[in-house]
């Protein structure tokens, strides 16, 4: 796929995004599925364009910087998960008809079609209709959150615009979903790619805010001391995009979780993104400490992004396929 | 190697890239001196005249000149071809080059400005291992400050003559050719009166110093010149304007140049790490959780730094310029291997006594490469240098608001 397609849906995910910032949960996925945006990886059978994973990054480097209230890798991820089998679903997240989260805490007990149990930190799990979460020994599941003996409560967490919840089910049907390693393994790639679109965001703001404040009867920017620490954000952010991309490029050839491209990935990004966020808070001086200048939002969520990434867990897997990595 | 400025991408060749790199592959394994093996218990480093056959002969099997036109002694492929070639050199523990300044930095200044004559005549010369190069810009007053640069080629009939002083000058003390940023207009033209020369180095004016270095050894020089003569077939490119030319080679280069180097760093820590797994004590250090993640982070960065440089091979291949990120690629590179280098000195320290053979020459390869390392981020334009660029010409920050 050349660069253009997917240029252009950086365009058009830049402009919902922006829109689709000031609605809640649902409206705004109702915004991003008038645009095809949740689409971009779910196939034509269910109103999807069928792209690749590195057009899902463009769409959500988009709404992680504007801070869409709204799991947009998830909800791409699972129209391309669920249209073979749960065509009805897949085409509803795509069209923007409900919210989908995943819980990435816990597990529920399942027999013969029922599960019961607890699983949480599921992003914006209280605007959401379907939830995928994990069972003890069961394989994964998809629950409809309208489902009777469901119950939904807010838990605490770091992101403001998509705070997670804890769900409990009793005896409640849900369908299972087989093996969702290549989904869980492309999440994790598109958490790296919306925590790097948010880190850029933030380093935009941090040049922006250099070249106006003035102190010592000169901009900001002029201070050598300012431009090398943008320098190094900016040699720490394409670095960690050189990874990504790699990892995006080869996504399809290696679906595995433990590929060496995705470690790298996981190990560049989740360290750079939320390192680079931080830096651009310091450069606004006491402003960046503010709740009013909003960049903690972003830090926020790329910490969550940081914390599923797991850096150290992805170079202690890498440590232990150093051969795979010199043979490419 | 800058296969843009040579070669359309239109008339690339298409060659079977896999059946490419397996026959430089089998080739360097096959006949890579065992001795010359950085990795080997038994290891010396080639002699002057040894590295040069070795050269030639790499030239001759297709390794070096990839990129470069035919006509000048080039294999006339792609920087994609050139890239394979260097990823197979990059793997072998192998001996460095001992004209690199000829084959990326003359050679590829030499290709986008020289006259026809003088690219049949020099060209192949550095192929051939006929004539090594150094490298003369750098003096006491003018580092990457060129606007301070004082050596002066004045006029003698069709000749010129030069007077001054270069400093830093890796290699000149075997070097047959220089090639040197002289001034030719006023001081006040700063860095816009200066000119290229192609100077012999085997004449009564000019007088090579060796500087010791903080490894022992004595690679880089000061040249003093002192009215020595410059052939008027050895002027490169427009009077005054050869420089300017030669810094848009040269941002090319910087993103270019020891294309291997990537692979080499990985093959400094497949080495560091085998060597490691013979020794009771250093196979237990590795095994560390905190040595675990220090060692996979340098796998990391080397796994960014190919990529960064697939990158750049890929978009000049498609025709697109790389702007400044030459100085994010030495900023990235030259910062990591420092941290490798010190990583294998401190790992290699906890060997069981007396280390076996292997380990030796380990810990004597990684404390030359740990020293070395320091100069990483001071030559080709310091870290600050690179930061500034980075600033100026990647991010564009202004100077004032």
């Amino acid at each position: 796929m050349s660069d253009d397609p997917i240029r252009e849906i950086a365009a058009t995910a830049a402009r919902a995004a922006a829109i689709a910032a000031g609605l809640d949960a649902a409206g705004a996925a109702r915004r991003l599925g008038e645009d095809g945006l949740l689409g971009v990886l779910a196939p034509d059978s269910v109103g999807g364009l069928g792209l690749p994973l590195s057009a899902a990054a463009a769409v959500v480097a988009a709404t992680e910087a504007a801070l869409v209230p709204l799991p947009v890798a998830e909800a791409m991820l699972a129209a391309r998960l669920l249209a073979d089998r749960h065509p009805e679903v897949a085409a509803a997240i795509v069209a923007g008809e409900g919210v989908v989260t995943v819980a990435t805490a816990g597990a529920f007990i399942c027999e013969e079609g029922r599960c019961s149990g607890t699983v949480g930190r599921a992003s914006a799990g209280g605007a959401a209709r379907w939830l995928i979460a994990r069972t003890a020994g069961a394989g994964p599941v998809l629950l409809d959150l309208r489902a009777e003996g469901v119950t939904i409560e807010e838990e605490r967490g770091l992101d403001l615009e998509r705070p997670p919840a804890r769900i409990t089910a009793r005896n409640a049907v849900a369908t299972p979903l087989g093996d969702i390693a290549g989904f869980e393994a492309d999440l994790l790639l598109l958490h790296a790619a919306g925590a790097l679109g948010a880190a850029e965001h933030c380093l935009d703001r941090a040049i922006g805010h250099v070249g106006n404040r003035r102190q010592f009867g000169k901009p900001l920017v002029a201070f050598q001391g300012l431009r090398f620490e943008l320098a190094r954000q900016k040699l720490a952010l394409e670095g960690a995009r050189a990874a990504l991309d790699h990892a995006l490029a080869v996504a399809g050839q290696d679906p595995r979780a433990e590929g060496v491209a995705r470690l790298v990935a996981r190990s560049a990004c989740g360290d750079a993104a939320p390192a680079i966020i931080e830096a651009a808070i310091q450069l606004h001086g006491g402003m960046g400490f503010t709740w009013d200048l909003g960049l903690h939002r972003q830090l926020r969520r790329a910490r969550e992004a940081a914390a599923a990434l797991d850096a150290v867990a992805a170079r202690a897997a890498l440590a232990e396929r150093l051969e795979q990595a010199w043979a490419a | 190697m800058s296969a843009t400025t040579t070669l359309p991408p239109a008339e690339a060749p298409t060659i079977d890239t896999e059946g490419y790199r397996t026959r430089h592959r089998a080739w360097l394994a096959a006949n890579l001196p065992a001795r010359w093996r950085s990795d080997n218990p038994d290891y010396q480093s080639p002699m002057l005249e040894e590295a040069k056959a070795w050269e030639a002969e790499l030239h001759r099997q297709g390794l070096w000149g990839v990129a470069w036109p035919r006509d000048y002694g080039g294999h006339g492929l792609t920087l994609r071809e050139h890239m394979i070639a260097n990823q197979e050199i990059g793997r072998l523990p192998m001996p460095e080059s001992v004209n690199s300044i000829g084959k990326e930095l003359a050679g590829p200044i030499i290709l986008a400005i020289a006259t026809e004559e003088q690219k049949r005549r020099l060209i192949p010369a550095i192929l051939e291992m006929r004539e090594i190069w150094c490298q003369g810009f750098s003096e006491p007053e003018a580092g990457s400050d060129l606007a301070g640069l004082r050596t002066r080629a004045v006029k003698d009939g069709a000749a010129w003559r030069v007077t001054g002083q270069k400093i830093w000058t890796s290699g000149a003390h075997r070097a047959q050719r220089c090639l040197l940023l002289a001034r030719t207009g006023t001081m006040e033209s700063r860095h816009r009166g200066l000119s290229l020369f192609a100077v012999k180095l085997d004449q009564p004016g000019v007088t090579i110093k060796p500087i010791r270095q903080m490894d022992g050894n004595a690679e880089f020089n000061e040249v003093f010149f002192d009215n020595a003569l410059v052939e008027p077939e050895d002027a490169l490119g427009e009077q005054e304007r050869g420089w300017a030319a030669a810094v848009r080679v040269l941002e090319v280069e910087r993103g270019t140049n020891r294309i291997y180097r990537a692979w080499r760093l990985e093959e400094e820590l497949r080495h560091l790490l085998t060597v490691c797994r013979t020794d009771p004590a250093l196979a237990r250090i590795i095994e560390n959780p905190h040595m675990v993640q220090r060692i996979a982070g340098v796998q990391v960065d080397i796994e960014v730094h190919k990529r960064m440089i697939e990158g750049v091979v890929e978009d000049l291949c498609a025709g697109t310029g790389i702007g400044g990120r030459g100085s994010l690629i030495k900023q990235h590179w030259s910062d990591y291997h420092q941290r490798q280098a010190q990583l294998a000195v401190e790992i290699l320290d906890g060997a069981s006594y007396p280390p076996s053979p292997a380990v030796a020459r380990a810990q004597q390869r990684f404390r030359t490469v740990y020293l070395r390392s320091r100069a990483e981020t001071i030559y080709a334009g310091t870290t600050q240098i690179q930061l500034g660029i980075i600033a100026d010409r990647i991010l564009k920050l202004p100077r004032e608001g």
